[in-house]
């Protein structure tokens, strides 16, 4: 199955390298520190967990990233070529190859499955492209395998608003897939998941982190703690520790914003 | 193009209820049948025709892009404008050729232009050609002005509305403000399309006064039905396949389709400037049969009314705004032309030329309110009696018992 979640145009770096950096971002809301002098650094491939306690500036930093909120200062530079992407627009950061899962599953519920996946699918975006599309074979087998991994083959004509929560999680979590995105940002992907879901998912994310950038917003610590990878703790708009899981839950300071509550 | 009739089971129906109004009315119509239709009411059903199509257009920038126009009557307008300036002036040059056949000494180029120029514009008080006139006596370049000027107006429009993210009930007034403004500054006399006069005199066609309207009018409604009926297959594949799931995403869900990685602005621009372009054709075949046209015809109600016979019909499915515009607007003509007869209540007599307007927001508020989908929602309860939508896999997971059980 490992095929399946990585795409073949994924690069399959041995080596590596940082994929994005933050560096210095802040930004204010009304007055409002959102996000304070925050920096941050992934690689490709790594998969890291971002926990905090609420307001700590989570969804703010996946919306800066993705370019939905412009910070007030500060860098943030993407790939080999060090693009700024304050730059861009939110849909020309999604073709670099940023990935998001909401936390709220957001699909398309008026279409079926297969259209939300197709929509989502690699291909050119221009509206030229867009309307002169061709279904392909290929296309097809990719939407197929998708489906497969997300437990929906059997749900693919089915209009996405029929779908249980589970299953509008999983759908969101294989039109991420159908991206085939650079770095995956994936915003609390197990609310609302059973047990054994769950466990599909740490195992769907920790195989997408051997060949790509995964960032997990994550409340659950023994989610967080099956994912088994370095966390960045982010308190009032900054990090307050990084490490290893043990490591950040024995930081005093850590126990007493988050864990101590 | 079987694939585009499996995705969309309204082609043949529509195509073929099309098809058999055309022949019914040409059965019926004076030049070509028996002469039960007159010609004026065959003029009348051709420009239905072209009301039905920019219908259509005005569903697929509304009702699948979820961007609330209020103003593509504008576009209609000018395709009649641009094509009225051609029938204008090639019928004026052609009565002044006549005219001035007999003169002594025969008129040189400028003094036709002069004699064109002082008939046109007498009404006006001015006797030169405008600038917007260059083209006016080329067929070919007044047709593609029929499709560049609306074209154009909404791409520069629609590319300053949607680059600074102007959406919902903000956009629908930008439309109207446009529509409004446009029809303020085409009421002037000084604009050079004739002030409150408008375009007249379109029905006649250049060169073939020979042919008497009743012929003209049955070509013309066959035209207007070709182009309806080509509107509709342009439209029905433009909305099928992946460019309606981005459409109707963008509808839904803007935010997530950018985060998908689509320019929607783009998107936006493109239906926005196609469906123009769809109205100014619309509107370059409905003023011939209509004879006139004058700034009053793009007022912003107009666009309202467009909305309404949408909503009406069922937006978000093309043969519901067909329905919506042709029932509503054969309605409209026969309420106000004085076809409904007058109820007399005994103390108060409702006269429809004046209550129409009444009945016709009482019907809106009512579909909007209980019949979201519209007469097209009808087709629904048809279609669906006759098949149920069991796809997918309702039962239990496919690891419990009833696989077995079932196989037995």
């Amino acid at each position: 199955m490992t095929d399946v979640v990585l795409a073949p145009e994924a690069p399959a770096s041995t080596r590596k390298s940082t994929l994005l950096e933050l560096s210095g971002v802040s930004v204010s809301f009304d007055g409002f520190r959102a996000i304070n002098n925050l920096s941050f650094q992934i690689g490709e491939p790594e998969l890291r967990a971002v926990i905090g306690p609420n307001g700590a500036g989570k969804t703010t930093f996946m919306d800066i990233v993705t370019g939905k909120t412009r910070p007030d200062e500060g860098h943030v530079l993407w790939g080999e070529k060090s693009v700024n992407l304050l730059k861009l627009s939110e849909s020309r950061i999604a073709r670099e190859g940023i990935g998001r899962k909401f936390q709220k599953p957001t699909v398309f519920e008026a279409q079926s499955v297969r259209e939300n996946l197709a929509m989502a699918l690699k291909n050119p975006r221009g509206p030229f492209d867009v309307l002169l599309y061709r279904k392909t074979e290929d296309g097809a087998r990719r939407i197929e395998e998708i489906a497969r991994e997300i437990g929906l083959a059997d749900h693919l004509p089915r209009t996405a608003g029929e779908l249980s929560h589970g299953q509008k999680q999983w759908l969101e979590i294989g039109m991420l897939l159908a991206q085939a995105p650079r770095l995956l940002l994936v915003d609390e992907p197990a609310a609302g998941m059973t047990p054994a879901e769950r466990e599909h998912t740490t195992d769907l994310l920790k195989r997408l982190a051997r060949r790509h950038a995964v960032v997990v917003v994550e409340h659950d610590m023994e989610f967080v703690r099956r994912l088994d990878c370095k966390v960045t703790v982010l308190h009032e708009g900054s990090v307050l520790a990084e490490g290893s899981l043990d490591h950040v839950t024995s930081n005093q300071q850590v126990i007493d914003v988050y864990l101590g509550r | 193009m079987r694939e585009l009739v499996r995705s969309n089971p309204s082609i043949p129906w529509f195509l073929g209820i099309l098809a058999a109004f055309c022949l019914g009315v040409t059965f019926l119509a004076e030049a070509t049948g028996t002469g039960a239709l007159s010609t004026s009411f065959v003029k009348t059903l051709g420009r239905t025709l072209c009301l039905c199509l920019v219908a259509i257009a005005m569903d697929v920038v509304w009702g699948y892009c979820g961007i609330l126009s209020l103003g593509h009557m504008a576009f209609f307008g000018l395709g009649g404008y641009a094509i009225g300036m051609w029938l204008m002036y090639a019928r004026t040059e052609l009565i002044v050729a006549e005219s001035l056949a007999n003169a002594p000494i025969p008129p040189t180029p400028q003094e036709v232009e002069d004699a064109i120029a002082s008939q046109i514009f007498g009404v006006v008080g001015a006797s030169d050609f405008p600038a917007i006139w260059a083209f006016a006596d080329s067929f070919v370049l007044q047709m593609a002005m029929v499709v560049l000027v609306p074209g154009l107006l909404a791409l520069v429009f629609g590319w300053l509305a949607f680059r600074s993210r102007v959406t919902g009930v903000y956009l629908s007034i930008l439309t109207q403000a446009m529509t409004l403004a446009l029809s303020l500054y085409l009421f002037q006399n000084d604009s050079g399309l004739r002030g409150n006069n408008g375009l007249s005199g379109l029905q006649n066609l250049p060169g073939l006064g020979a042919v008497p309207q009743s012929v003209v009018s049955i070509a013309f409604f066959w035209a207007s039905a070709l182009a309806l009926a080509a509107g509709y297959l342009a439209f029905a594949w433009a909305v099928s396949g992946k460019m309606g799931s981005v459409v109707r995403g963008i509808r839904d869900n803007e935010a997530r389709v950018r985060f998908l990685g689509y320019h929607v602005e783009s998107f936006k621009l493109f239906v926005f400037t196609l469906t123009a372009i769809v109205s100014g054709l619309a509107g370059a075949l409905y003023y011939p049969q209509a004879g006139i046209i004058n700034p009053a015809e793009i007022a912003p109600i107009a666009s309202i009314y467009l909305a309404v016979w949408v909503a009406i019909g069922g937006r978000g499915r093309l043969y519901g705004a067909a329905i919506g515009a042709a029932l509503v607007s054969l309605l409209s003509s026969w309420f106000t032309g004085g076809g409904a007869p007058d109820i007399d209540l005994g103390f108060y007599e409702i006269q429809w030329t004046d209550w129409w307007l009444v009945l016709l927001g009482v019907s809106f508020v009512a579909v909007t309110l209980y019949a979201p989908k519209g007469i097209g929602g009808l087709v629904d309860l048809i279609a669906e009696r006759r098949r149920p939508a069991r796809t997918g896999d309702l039962g239990p997971d496919t690891s419990a018992l009833r696989k077995t059980e079932a196989a037995e």
